[in-house]
């Protein structure tokens, strides 16, 4: 290391100009635009059901993906907060025939609600004390939807007869309208998410993940930071719960399993959490091995279980985790090259 | 007096890990709390900074009592202590670790701004880095750096919280001879040149006796002798203390 230079300014406002462009360059909407496009023309390439699924599993991934990926806190029950959603969209159009954008906010609102009131009383658990609280809290919730509360969720059979919903002239039963309905609402969580990443707040999730006795120590709240990732992500659970409501027409009981919330686990871990696009991946992914495979065998699980090995055993930080990886080491190398040289 | 603790005690059970003592510090001072292992140096930096609350006794800053204050509170207030044991967000690259230090005194919680527009907030993480010398490496992730790097990198993250007061851990742990001394510089500097008040946990002695304006000595949790570097080396019960004498 060099002698240290306090006194005399060695550089001028130029160089610090210079500096900052390597660190900290403009953020580039890029990929957001990039995947818009993608996800534009994706019910032209696979099945339009198919892809709406993907979009809808996409949105519950995308928070889900703040909370594991970018905060590092591991919910084993978002279920609940997907299933609340699906089911306060589905009953609100059931019985009180409200219009689609009341169902839609009422199941976020719900769903956001329930994360403040878990995370009231859970925020302060770590680890795997956290993640065994919020399973605690899904089952909870699936069992009342299964029999005390049969009478207005129908328990079993799951939650039928909604009506169909009509936005400008379409009827969003149909694949295609449907998926460009979803398609808009994706686009603008899309940019969304972006914002959050490259905000303040994001990178305060980071600092979080990474060394949370520093970031108190650096004057944060960290208790306030997990409570917040921990509500933004209810927020997207929820949307795509009741988004699920309208894709499906009717709401199964699975969707508050905690089949759910390890699935979606699942997808965020092979796609590579703590990537942008990752939970969006996993999800095409995971849905599209799904489909594909049970057209040929009723015992699909296994042949997708047998593949996730492997490409686990490839792509060890999940697929665009690894690939992130791989560039970054990359340019490690041509930083420590640039280093050695001058 | 600037910062003080009014017989201040930690018990971990049955063991009292700081027994009544009672710390001054003026402003402007650079003060060494030395002691052999477990005399209770780290437990006390912790009962100041807030990291947890004391059995008894209490603790001030500026006249203002911050006994049962949090980390993040002291931190506010401009008590910022670094760890013994590194304490960085390893895979960050160098400049966003000491940006989100820098960061905690503007905003947290927008989550729409780009921390790109954070003009401010960039220069001043720039100028930490000039003064830890880490500005080449600004681009690497932390996990990369050399182990005396990070212990840079560990001030400089202090540092860019704007402190008043320092609460060094052991900084120099783990360096090597030569890096002991750029430390040692590093750590006058700041005193001198940025007139920050810091209180240093140290083992080594030359560095301790070089560059403090006061010395305090525990001995298991109690204030053994305190007073300028001379003044406590030429005690004889921390020599018995320290070389083992009787």
């Amino acid at each position: 290391m060099e002698k240290t230079n306090f006194n005399q300014k060695t550089t001028h406002e130029k160089g610090r100009a210079d500096w900052l462009r390597d660190v900290d360059a403009k953020p580039k909407t890029r990929i957001v635009w990039g995947t818009i496009l993608v996800l534009a023309v994706l019910p032209f390439i696979i099945s339009a059901p198919l892809a709406a699924e993907i979009l809808i599993w996409g949105i519950f991934g995308l928070g889900f993906n703040l909370l594991l990926g970018y905060t590092g806190v591991l919910s084993f029950g978002h279920a609940a907060y997907f299933g609340l959603g699906a089911y306060c969209c589905g009953l609100a159009l059931r019985y009180w025939h409200v219009s689609l954008w009341v169902a839609l906010l009422l199941g976020v609102v719900a769903s956001v609600l329930l994360a403040c009131f878990i995370g009231a009383l859970a925020i302060r658990r770590r680890g795997v004390y956290f993640a065994m609280i919020s399973l605690a809290f899904g089952q909870m919730l699936y069992f009342l939807a299964l029999s005390p509360l049969k009478h207005i969720t129908r328990g079993e059979d799951g939650l039928t007869h909604i009506p169909v919903i009509h936005l400008f002239s379409f009827s969003l039963n149909k694949p295609l309208p449907l998926y460009y309905f979803v398609f808009v609402i994706m686009s603008g969580l899309l940019y969304l998410t972006f914002r959050i990443l490259h905000s303040p707040f994001g990178k305060l999730l980071q600092a979080y993940r990474e060394n949370e006795e520093r970031a108190r120590a650096c004057g944060f709240n960290t208790t306030l930071v997990k409570f917040f990732s921990l509500v933004l992500s209810a927020f997207y659970a929820g949307l795509a719960g009741a988004l699920n409501t309208i894709y499906l027409g009717y709401v199964p009981l699975t969707t508050l399993f905690w089949l759910t919330s390890g699935t979606m686990v699942m997808m965020t871990i092979l796609g590579g959490k703590g990537t942008f696009l990752g939970p969006l991946v996993g999800v095409g992914v995971f849905l599209f091995l799904q489909n594909t495979i049970s057209l040929f065998t009723p015992r699909w699980e296994l042949f997708v279980g047998t593949i996730f090995v492997f490409i686990i055993l490839l792509f060890p930080g999940g697929i665009m985790g690894t690939l992130r990886e791989k560039y970054a080491g990359y340019q490690m190398s041509k930083l420590k090259k640039r280093s050695t040289l001058s | 007096m600037y910062l003080r603790t009014e017989k201040v005690s930690k018990h971990f059970g049955g063991l009292k890990a700081v027994d009544e003592v009672d710390f001054h510090l003026r402003q402007g001072q650079l003060k060494s709390i030395i002691g052999p292992n477990g005399a209770g140096k780290t437990t006390l930096f912790n009962l100041i900074a807030g990291v947890y609350p004391p059995t008894s006794g209490k603790v001030f800053f500026r006249d203002k009592e911050i006994t049962h204050l949090s980390l993040h509170e002291t931190s506010r207030l401009g008590i910022t202590k670094t760890y013994q044991i590194t304490h960085i967000f390893p895979s960050l690259t160098v400049f966003e670790n000491v940006r989100i230090a820098a960061q905690s005194r503007v905003t947290s919680f927008n989550f729409w701004r780009s921390t790109h527009s954070l003009r401010e907030v960039n220069e001043r993480t720039l100028e930490i880095l000039e003064q830890v010398e880490l500005v080449e490496k600004r681009s690497w992730l932390a996990s990369t750096l050399s182990h005396g790097e990070r212990r840079y990198l560990e001030i400089g993250i202090a540092l860019a919280t704007r402190p008043e007061v320092l609460l060094l851990d052991e900084p120099t742990a783990g360096m090597s001879c030569a890096e002991t001394n750029l430390c040692a510089e590093l750590i006058q500097k700041l005193n001198k040149n940025l007139q920050l008040t810091i209180v240093l946990v140290e083992h080594d002695m030359t560095v301790v006796m070089g560059i403090s304006d006061e010395v305090l000595v525990l001995n298991e949790g109690k204030v053994l002798a305190e007073g300028t570097p001379q003044q406590v080396s030429d005690n004889e019960e921390v020599q018995r203390v320290y070389l083992g004498e009787r």
